[in-house]
């Protein structure tokens, strides 16, 4: 049984850092534009879909991965001014309204351009089988998108926290009059935030084709896993999604072993645990 | 102004309104029969609604779009792939729209749910899905069964694997956790017994899961000699993708009903190659109906029908038939002469087992190529066997089929 549970341990942690990935630019977004980002989801979708057309014109994953955060990044762009931007004096709710039409939008836009039938890539030869760990056998391209999930937060918490641009967006966050009263254009920075959120939400869509594939809905799939991560870490916390998005990972993989076919309910059921504890998230500040 | 200003207006007004509930089943006679094609284009299975539609069209356009001088109307509903709102839709067009006959639904959690209408209301369903319980425990007389029984699937589909792979022993099975997958479960544990088989682990999924590892971990430390994919639509794809990133190349993949031939493009080729399919339909059978069917559809659509397109088709072709050779449009006529008709369909010699509406049918086993194989792009596979061994009686649950 303990290898059992050490096997899910290993499998829980490595699909946790790509939810992690996922929920850290929701996570972002969020903090800057106060408002939770429907349309995370299809840029997510998005990003699957521009890394599959890279790598099928006969370019390298890697390539693919890159194309795959900035032309979520660019879409990011685009709601930001033309989405966001437009109603962000009318309130809560228009945004709201707003970012979930646009999901629609690219959502139905995918499926123009790329059809109905879901689109399949295996990982580059390198990545493929498995490792063996002894007690287990982990496949090399989960072992590969954990870590670099993990390195992908790690440079950009760099970015946040040891960086000039870091400084103005954390100020941002959390003071925005005074950002603007002291001469930095929150607007360029709330779009420059955009851009990083949506282009995180990209790669975890590019990072995710050779597992899930690509198709026109996977957002929706995906994101209502990355706002219950969201919530768990704490909406007001940039960092606590990281942390939640391993819990997640590690519940939903742990719960295989007791209870499978409620494996993916256990984490609506931790979340309501969470909030139920600590209405503020596990990292949230009241 | 009044509304009715004279006697005779008054008289008139009210003949109105007395004849308006009645108009929908006048229409009826009056020269319109009315078809719904209930399936989901949204959803788990959402792949598949556009194409029982194109079947159902196909079929009534090759059959000149009327039937005994009656134009038909085909309704098309989105049941979202949900029971709920497969029951709502089923209802809404029966009282709105005056159907009376539909195809669907083509998940047997929605198809079962909409079973209780169609005895409800006297409404012809012939249904699709994997599900026993519509020719078993929730059988009716006004629902009839297109898809092959899940005991006929099974057996068709592990009988192959015995005989090609006869090293190997033990099953691992991964299920889907409705209906449909306890289904196949109940037959794969009866069929194992039956051809010797070992299962040495079963884990259910929620319907719609897309992370599979959890499940793949524990059935590759059971070092089984088959994974038995019990799971089907999009779950059985990303099973199948998450499966490949593992390189168990010494396990093989077993769908007895997984994939069909729509499914499998979504498949990169590597990823499908060797894979082992119960399929209820494949463009390759060779059978007249069948190679009228594909050609006409390959026509149209530019495309190959799969399953959905074939189930649509047959079934309404089998019912425009049976209308015909009832000589009426009447839903208990149609029902007794399905009873005892026996046709050419797509599938070969097919007929209606009475007792529990099953359609008598065969079951092909499918064998994926490589990729270097493959003699156009939908050239998936290779029809390797077929079985029609029908479900034991002692275990089929459908008591008697009330009267009509």
């Amino acid at each position: 049984m303990l290898w059992l549970i050490s096997a899910q341990l290993v499998n829980g942690i490595a699909i946790g850092m790509i939810y992690a990935l996922m929920s850290f630019g929701l996570s972002i977004i969020k903090g800057l534009l106060n408002i939770p980002n429907f349309a995370h989801g299809a840029l997510y979708a998005l990003g699957a879909y521009l890394c599959y057309s890279v790598v099928s014109l006969g370019m390298s994953f890697a390539v693919g991965l890159a194309v795959a955060f900035l032309g979520a990044a660019l879409a990011g762009l685009a709601l930001d001014r033309f989405a966001i931007q437009p109603v962000s004096g009318s309130g809560y709710l228009p945004q709201l309204i707003t970012l979930f039409g646009a999901a629609l939008v690219i959502e139905q836009a995918l499926l123009i351009g790329w059809g109905t039938v879901g689109l399949s890539y295996s990982p580059p030869p390198i990545l493929r089988g498995a490792i063996n760990l002894g007690f287990t056998i982990v496949p090399r391209y989960i072992a590969f998108a954990s870590v670099f999930s993990a390195l992908v937060i790690s440079a950009v918490w760099l970015l946040i926290e040891r960086t000039k641009f870091g400084a103005y967006v954390r100020a941002g966050i959390e003071r925005p009059e005074t950002t603007q009263a002291l001469g930095i254009n929150v607007d360029l920075l709330l779009s420059a935030g955009m851009m990083l959120g949506a282009g995180l939400a990209g790669l975890a869509g590019g990072l995710a084709l050779p597992l899930v594939g690509a198709t026109s809905t996977m957002g929706g799939d995906m994101l209502g896993i990355a706002f219950v991560v969201l919530v768990i870490g704490g909406l007001g916390s940039l960092y606590g999604s990281i942390a939640a998005g391993v819990l997640v990972g590690v519940v939903q993989s742990l719960m295989t072993i007791a209870a499978p076919a409620a494996s993916t309910a256990i984490i609506y059921a931790v979340m309501i645990g969470v909030l139920l504890l600590r209405p503020q998230g596990l990292f949230g500040e009241r | 102004m009044p509304i009715a200003q004279t006697r005779r207006d008054v008289l008139l007004s009210a003949v109105a309104l007395a004849a308006a509930p009645i108009l929908p089943a006048w229409g009826q006679r009056a020269g319109v029969v009315t078809m719904g094609v209930i399936t989901p284009t949204t959803g788990t299975f959402a792949y598949a609604g556009d194409l029982v539609a194109r079947g159902a069209s196909l079929a009534l356009e090759m059959h000149g779009g009327s039937v005994l001088g009656n134009a038909v109307r085909l309704l098309t509903r989105d049941d979202e792939g949900k029971p709920a709102s497969g029951v709502r839709r089923v209802q809404e067009a029966a009282t709105s729209d005056g159907m009376r006959y539909f195809i669907g639904a083509y998940s047997s959690a929605v198809g079962l749910a909409e079973s209780e209408v169609a005895q409800r209301e006297k409404l012809l369903q012939f249904a699709a899905g994997g599900s026993e319980d519509f020719t078993g425990s929730r059988c009716g007389r006004y629902t009839f069964q297109w898809s092959a029984h899940p005991y006929t699937a099974m057996r068709a589909t592990l009988e192959y694997v015995r005989k090609t792979f006869p090293q190997k022993k033990t099953i691992y099975t991964l299920t889907a956790d409705y209906v449909f997958g306890h289904a196949l479960l109940k037959y794969t544990k009866i069929v194992a017994a039956e051809l010797g088989f070992e299962l040495v682990g079963n884990d259910n999924h929620p319907s719609g899961e897309r992370q599979y590892t959890q499940y793949l971990t524990k059935a590759v430390a059971a070092r089984p000699d088959i994974l038995l994919l019990n799971t089907a639509g999009a779950d059985a794809v990303t099973a199948v993708r998450q499966f490949a990133s593992f390189g168990a190349e010494n396990i093989a993949v077993v769908g007895p009903w997984s994939l069909e031939v729509d499914q499998l493009a979504e498949l990169a080729p590597e990823m499908r190659t060797g894979l082992v399919l119960g399929q209820n339909y494949y463009p390759d059978i060779d059978t007249p109906a069948n190679r009228e069917f594909v050609g006409t559809y390959t026509k149209k659509f530019s495309a190959l029908p799969g399953y959905s397109s074939a189930y649509a088709y047959d079934a309404v072709r089998a019912l425009l038939m049976a209308m015909e050779k009832a000589n009426s449009t009447e839903v208990p006529d149609v029902i007794k002469t399905l009873e005892q008709m026996s046709w050419d369909g797509v599938l070969g010699r097919m007929s209606i087992d009475p007792k529990t509406h099953q359609l008598i049918r065969p079951y092909f086993v499918v064998r994926c190529k490589q990729a270097s194989d493959m003699r156009h792009a939908a050239d998936f596979a290779d029809i390797v066997a077929n079985g029609d061994k029908p479900q034991p009686p002692e275990l089929n649950e459908c008591k008697q089929m009330p009267a009509l």
